[in-house]
């Protein structure tokens, strides 16, 4: 799947998990990218279909549902996973870790990737 | 509730990916199942390297950075929460310093993002999931496990007396 992807709240694969809550943040320009960017993203996805699953095998299920992303330039990636009930009782979303600069040390072959670093350095 | 929850991991990481939380028992020595991905040359992400580091210790974490400097704000994370249940001796790797390892640990956990938390050599899951097992007081039971006696017990018993 080519770039631009489709806005993530519409995104098939995750609407495929039958969620009764979804989220869906594109969180890149808190790490120093511009707006719209899909490098970082936080996805609240609330489903029956997670009943009875540990945490991983929730997580892979939402990995699966991002597989395009993740192949192109998501490398960053927090997950809600809950069911309906464990929602109710607790409607949640931990904050996120804040960037540490990491995205300026990494080495990338996509140049576009690259050339999201943060000036500023926490 | 807890207990039952643990036990699913197991089966839920052995079924999941294929990959990942293998018993100790059925340890490199002969596969049986076919690579579907790369790093078998034997370099530093090869499918054998990764099994010795994740078998070296008890605790072992690939990440962003190292514990005394994180780069990456999820590994950081990780760093900080074995630091509150007082597991200062770990193996961590930085997956920045070593761009093999960084693809070998993917294609080993069959998870794409770092950091990646190891307990007694099975995958528990990223930065995400080591929080819920910090809240839910998961981790506490499998450090015990592991003959690491978390911090917060102690801190809990101090708060006890009165």
């Amino acid at each position: 799947m080519e770039p631009p992807y489709p806005p993530a709240s519409s995104h098939p694969h995750l609407q495929a998990l039958q969620p009764t809550h979804l989220q869906v943040l594109d969180e890149s320009s808190r790490h120093g990218g511009p707006p719209g960017a899909e490098t970082h993203f936080a996805v609240v996805v609330v489903s029956g279909r997670f009943a009875g699953l540990p945490p991983l095998q929730r997580h892979r299920l939402i990995h699966a549902a991002l597989r395009a992303e993740l192949a192109g330039p998501l490398h960053a990636l927090a997950i809600v996973a809950k069911t309906p009930q464990q929602w109710e009782s607790d409607p949640h979303v931990p904050p996120r870790p804040p960037c540490l600069g990491g995205s300026k040390h990494e080495r990338h072959g996509d140049a576009a990737a690259g050339d999201r670093q943060s000036p500023r350095n926490q | 509730m807890s207990g039952v929850v643990r036990a699913a991991w197991r089966l839920g990481a052995a079924a999941a990916g294929g990959r990942a939380g293998r018993p100790l028992s059925q340890a490199a020595g002969g596969g049986g199942g076919a690579e579907a991905e790369g790093g078998g040359s034997g370099g530093s992400g090869s499918r054998e390297a990764v099994e010795r580091l994740v078998r070296a210790h008890p605790v072992v974490v690939f990440m962003k950075g190292s514990p005394a400097q994180p780069l990456c704000g999820f590994s950081n994370a990780v760093v900080q929460i074995l630091r509150l249940h007082g597991v200062e001796d770990y193996r961590a790797h930085d997956v920045l310093q070593d761009p093999d390892l960084r693809q070998g640990i993917k294609n080993y956990s069959n998870w794409p993002t770092i950091p990646q938390v190891y307990l007694n050599g099975e995958f528990v899951g990223g930065c995400d999931i080591l929080l819920q097992m910090h809240q839910n007081g998961d981790l506490v039971e499998e450090l015990k496990k592991l003959g690491i006696r978390s911090a917060l017990l102690d801190a809990e018993k101090d708060q006890d007396k009165k």
